[in-house]
């Protein structure tokens, strides 16, 4: 007697398409991917549960005003997000007046050592690490958090910054070599 | 600024299920954003054009009202 109301499986392409019509079909992908986002921020944060809260609210409002300028390039919808995320992040970074504090655990820090054959390492050596880093520019420093402390691979790093997956791994050896390269002079 | 500092205990850095539902919350974002994206981008006063012409209609009005 009813007809079974059939429900329509739309595909991320034409959830983005409705988004970039009405904001208010936003919803589906705000709840795709509303947990990720805020895993990343998060973290990139220390573990500060109400900046998260409010950044990732901030990155999705900027998300939703601009999707009519989203062009699919290939790239996945979340590279994008990330991108306007990193945004937030650091230009809250830049807003604070004093030095934002991000914990850094020693397990962390080894992935590093490794990736540069270090093999026995002593704890002040974590500690001339850490300096390092802290002395490297911002660009530099999210290359090597995003890498090594958020734990994203090459080519997930290479979608937030549209360049090539080689040219991302090229450019984080590089500054493994200029890391090794001050560690060794300053050890 | 930001600048890392070394913990030698590793405490959990992910968000906790409670944490992400406290935050997720569609309904306040879209509001939010109606919100400003309804705000009319340049107010009354500081659009000369739009504000003379509610001016003379204004004046309309008083005129016909005075003359009725």
């Amino acid at each position: 007697m009813f007809k079974k109301k059939t429900h329509t499986a739309f595909n991320e392409a034409q959830q983005i398409e409705l988004a970039q019509k009405d904001h208010r079909h936003f919803g589906p992908l705000y709840e795709r991917y509303f947990e990720q986002m805020f895993r990343f921020i998060f973290k990139r944060l220390g573990g500060n549960e109400e900046v998260a809260g409010d950044l990732v609210q901030q990155c999705f409002m900027k998300a939703m005003a601009n999707i009519t300028k989203y062009e699919d390039r290939g790239l996945p919808f979340s590279a994008w997000l990330y991108r306007i995320a990193q945004n937030e992040v650091n230009m809250f970074f830049r807003s604070e007046k004093k030095n934002y504090t991000v914990e850094i655990s020693d397990r962390q820090l080894y992935s590093i050592l490794e990736e540069n054959g270090e093999g026995s390492v002593r704890q002040e050596d974590l500690d001339q690490l850490i300096e390092i880093i802290n002395n490297l520019d911002e660009t530099q420093t999210d290359l090597i958090e995003l890498r090594f402390f958020q734990e994203l691979s090459f080519k997930e790093i290479a979608d937030i910054y549209q360049i090539s997956e080689a040219n991302a791994k090229m450019r984080i050896y590089r500054l493994l070599e200029k890391i090794n390269t001050n560690w060794k002079r300053e050890s | 600024m930001r600048k890392f500092q070394r913990i030698t205990n590793e405490k959990s850095k992910e968000p906790t299920k409670e944490q992400l539902v406290r935050y997720k919350d569609f309904a306040s974002l879209s509001h939010k954003y109606e919100r400003l994206a309804k705000r009319p981008k340049r107010p009354l006063y500081k659009d000369p054009k739009l504000f003379l012409l509610l001016l003379i209609i204004g004046l309309m009005f008083l005129l016909v009202f005075l003359e009725s």
